[in-house]
């Protein structure tokens, strides 16, 4: 044993596992790492950011634009105000590392001698195929399409959904060794026994890449479209033989996204017709907002009976008035009353009914369908009645969001490994259930302050639709900082190594949110706790640690942030420990002398960093510290000051003044840089 | 618990100076919990002297660690190896622990880092206070739970001296009489008049005063042996 290995452990990198997942965590079919990442963005570290995002899902930057965020709308701060904004931070944290992401990127090893094929290469198939690369498998994507992406690249109309994000994502699988072919269509250019023949596994995840139609009079012939048609054509500038008077049958999100492409596609007037009601209609809220701010008015609770003809064109739709649309099982069954009837004018009808797969690339094949034409599948193992070919996505699963049939393809991935590897695939498949975090204490709701939600911008809707550019304008840094810093670090809290603890109550006395119950031992209740940090440093026996944060990392890299005290300096070095807030100001400089020590909050500043400071030759501390307006969490600012006092009696006997420890609570907009230099530079230089 | 504090850095410093290893071995329950000499204050204690080495121009190595306690050779001698490698062990345990471990550690010095002051309670956070003196011949049943040993300034066993002055001692004002406080809560128990009753003079060789004290207990000896 070396003779500093005591002193080591001391500084030894202290991270747990995560233990709970919060409901954001949980909300997302991936369970992506949002405390995580989100905290990361607060703290300026885009980049870790990214990886955290990107190791869950391969489809990030496209979710970055167009997820529905389940995670928002299970955000414990709607307990408080609103929730944080999740799905713009992230696209803020992946435009930020874009570069570090294209540096990134590199061919994973083939270290399998097993290749799989991947039918598609929607959300479904990438993430597959990316999954399964990253094992060391040779991957094969088929696509029927020009491009990747499936309905991302097909459907999605690009003022949501820039092609250019859409590559990163695809750039980033392809990257990884995994090949593809495009315009590839199976059953015609390559059956599927053949596609067997030459992979050790085929996944199917094709989708629902087809539109259905109505059976009503009228139907056939010009000037009736097909929703996905439609936005095939339009996302590769075909013609799409649409008119100027445009009625969208549906209510769904793709009827919105056919009702926006429509005014962009020049039309004069676009209305929606659906069955449902405002209330019932299943499009996102956000999404008929934004389509109602460009012009597309929706006509609730009529539902089509005929196309109306005048020879060959179009003259409108008949509708009859909807009486309801779910009997009382909530079972879909809508009933009419058809005495109340009209014509709705138009001279382009675009349905938006539903989507559904071709099956046609399955003849010859094994696989078997049910009685409604549907895959059969086993839930189980993910394959389908034909051994070794595997499904996933909404081929199977029916309609639903891009990263739910992301998390489908990472179950189809993991099952085909289980499967090549010759092991019980749903055994292998089994999760284990996470505990999760609870909704959010009344009482510490209410001592969480209130910080207004920051809402993207979105062009000008006069503008915005008549042209196919992104209409969402992204957080520039100042805002994505202070809309990460709302987040509440649910899950990213304090943890107590109950092996350490001697269950003498610092914790429960120190915290502002009662998150400790101390029995035998503490435990710091997650569903409390609101990762502040203040317990950890106070701990006698240095039982607490912070998920997601090492609590040694300030004082292991403390000599490096000192650097050289030159003995003939004649300003004084001075450590300035600061909220990340401040520390990431970039309108405030601040001069070399002082070194910068970025902190989550005030709160994590140990008494063993503020020494670590003084014996790697600084001459003095400061901290930079939110006032009680900008502070995340009560009782901080006196709490810390305590410590400093404390620290101040430490070094009192090193001959050290007490002006060497010093704190500024700092205000935005306010020039704490100088009030900072100031109280650095009544620190004494020490002689050695 | 046992409570203390640390002792002044120089005192620290003039123990620790001569020596080139030094470890600071930190006990992590009565003393971590009075914020005197667990991990944290072990740390905070090597922190400093590695500072002052510095400053006085010392090749010195200052390290420290901690165990859940050093009053029972069950928690120390797993790192007891480790801990033989260093010149000078500055224990941050309460004397017992600085005893106990002088006895088994061979040839190393071991010094106190704190000096232990007393049995207390915590009567507030951070505000520990004496209530006990381990006199071992308990008579807080007839002094209504009030121990006149620990909390009488002059330990007296039949009531109040003169000193007395409003319910304060006349060491201090912030000291409580505990002859006072004894009256008074006998008072509000109705068991005033017990204190009349005439007792022999106390026993004090159970205490300090017999000598070291040693107890044993019989079943909880030599288990491996008992087996059979």
């Amino acid at each position: 044993m070396s003779e500093v290995e005591a002193e080591e452990k001391n500084n030894e990198v202290c991270v747990p596992e995560k233990t709970h997942f919060p409901p954001c965590r949980d909300a997302c079919p991936v369970n992506t790492d949002i405390q995580s990442y989100v905290w990361l963005i607060g703290e300026g570290r885009y980049e870790e950011a990214l990886d955290v995002i990107r190791s869950v899902n391969p489809i990030a930057s496209a979710c970055s634009l167009i997820c529905h965020h389940p995670c928002e709308q299970q955000c414990r701060r709607c307990d408080v105000d609103q929730p944080v904004s999740i799905r713009p931070l992230k696209r803020f944290a992946l435009e930020q590392a874009t570069e570090y992401r294209r540096k990134k990127r590199r061919a994973v090893p083939k270290t399998r001698d097993k290749s799989i094929a991947v039918i598609g290469s929607g959300p479904s198939g990438l993430t597959a195929a990316n999954d399964l690369a990253d094992l060391g498998y040779g991957v094969t994507i088929y696509e029927k399409n020009p491009d990747l992406g499936g309905m991302l690249s097909s459907a999605i109309p690009t003022y949501r959904l820039s092609r250019e994000a859409l590559k990163e994502d695809i750039d980033d699988v392809l990257s990884k060794g995994v090949e593809s072919v495009t315009d590839c269509n199976i059953g015609h250019d390559i059956t599927l026994e053949e596609l067997k023949e030459k992979h050790d596994a085929v996944l199917i995840a094709v989708g629902l890449a087809e539109s259905r139609s109505l059976p009503i009079p009228g139907v056939e012939g010009p000037g009736v479209l097909l929703a996905i048609p439609f936005l095939f054509n339009a996302a590769y500038n075909k013609p799409t033989g649409m008119g100027k008077n445009v009625l969208v049958i549906g209510g769904g999100n793709v009827a919105v996204d056919v009702a926006r492409t429509a005014l962009r596609l020049g039309a004069d007037k676009v209305e929606m017709v659906c069955l449902e009601s405002e209330e019932e209609m299943p499009a996102w809220d956000w999404e008929v907002e934004e389509a109602d701010d460009e012009g597309v008015k929706v006509h609730h609770r009529w539902g089509p009976k005929a196309v109306r003809r005048d020879g060959d064109s179009v003259k409108g739709l008949d509708v009859v008035k909807v009486t309801s649309v779910f009997d009382e099982n909530g079972r879909f069954s809508p009933s009419f009353d058809e005495e109340n009837k009209q014509l709705m004018e138009a001279d382009t009808i675009i349905i938006t009914i539903g989507q559904m797969s071709n099956y046609d690339f399955l003849k010859g094949s094994n696989v078997e369908r049910d009685e409604r034409g549907l895959i059969k599948w086993d839930r189980e193992t993910q394959m389908s009645t034909e051994r070794g070919i595997f499904v996933s996505g909404e081929v199977v699963t029916g309609p639903g969001s891009a990263i739910a049939a992301a998390a489908s393809g990472h179950r189809s991935a993991r099952a085909i490994h289980l499967y090549l590897e010759g092991q019980d695939i749903a055994q292998g498949l089994h999760a284990v259930e996470k505990a999760r975090i609870d909704k959010l204490p009344q009482d510490v709701a209410e001592k969480v302050h209130r910080v207004s939600r920051n809402e993207t911008e979105l062009l000008d809707p006069k503008t915005r639709c008549r042209e196919f550019v992104q209409i969402e304008i992204g957080y520039d840094e100042l805002t994505a900082l202070k809309e990460a810093r709302r987040c509440r670090s649910c899950g990213g809290g304090a943890i107590v190594d109950q092996n350490k603890c001697m269950a003498c109550l610092t914790c429960l006395r120190v915290c502002p949110y009662d998150a400790p119950v101390v029995t035998n031992v503490s435990y710091i209740s997650p569903d409390r706790c609101q990762a502040c940090g203040l317990c950890a440093p106070e701990c006698p026996g240095r039982a607490i640690s912070m998920f997601g944060y090492d609590i040694n990392s300030i004082r292991r890299e403390m000599p490096s942030t000192v650097g050289k005290a030159e003995p003939s300096r004649k300003d004084p070095v001075v450590v300035a420990f600061m909220c990340s807030r401040y520390a990431l100001d970039k309108t405030v400089s601040i001069p070399a002398n002082i070194r910068k020590v970025q902190v989550h909050c005030a709160s994590r500043i140990d008494i063993l960093d503020i020494l670590k400071a003084f014996e790697s030759g600084a001459d003095g501390i400061s901290v930079v510290m939110c006032d009680s307006e900008g502070c995340r969490h009560p009782g901080v600012a006196g709490i810390v000051a305590k410590r400093l006092k404390q620290a101040q009696g430490l070094i009192g006997p090193l001959g050290i003044g007490s002006e060497a420890i010093s704190y500024i609570r700092a205000a935005e907009g306010q020039d704490w840089g100088k009030s900072l230099t100031e109280s650095a530079s009544k620190v004494s230089v020490r002689n050695k | 618990m046992i409570v203390g504090s640390q002792k002044p850095l120089d005192e620290i410093w003039e123990m620790a100076k001569g020596f080139k290893k030094v470890l600071v071995f930190g006990c992590n329950t009565c003393v971590a919990i009075c914020h005197a000499g667990g991990d944290k204050e072990a740390q905070t204690l090597a922190s400093l002297l590695r500072t002052r080495a510095v400053q006085e121009g010392l090749d010195m190595t200052v390290d420290s660690m901690a165990v859940q306690r050093h009053c029972e050779p069950e928690y120390f001698e797993p790192v007891m190896d480790k801990v033989r490698k260093y010149d000078m062990v500055l224990s941050t345990a309460c004397g017992v622990g600085v005893n106990f471990l002088s006895g088994r550690i061979g040839n190393v010095h071991v010094y106190p880092g704190i000096n232990t002051s007393f049995y207390g309670a915590v009567e507030a956070p951070g505000v520990f206070t004496e209530l006990c003196a381990g006199c071992g011949d308990c008579i807080l049943h007839m002094t209504g739970g009030i121990c006149p040993v620990a909390r009488c300034s002059k330990t007296l066993m039949n009531g109040p001296c003169g000193g007395t002055d409003k319910g304060k001692c006349e060491i201090g004002k912030e000291v409580d009489c505990a002859w006072y406080l004894i009256v008074e809560r006998m008072k509000a128990l109705g068991t005033l008049e017990q204190l009349a009753e005439v007792r022999p003079p106390r026993n004090w060789s159970p205490g300090t005063a017999g000598g070291p004290r040693r107890l044993t207990i019989e079943h909880l000896m030599d288990m491996e042996e008992s087996e059979e």
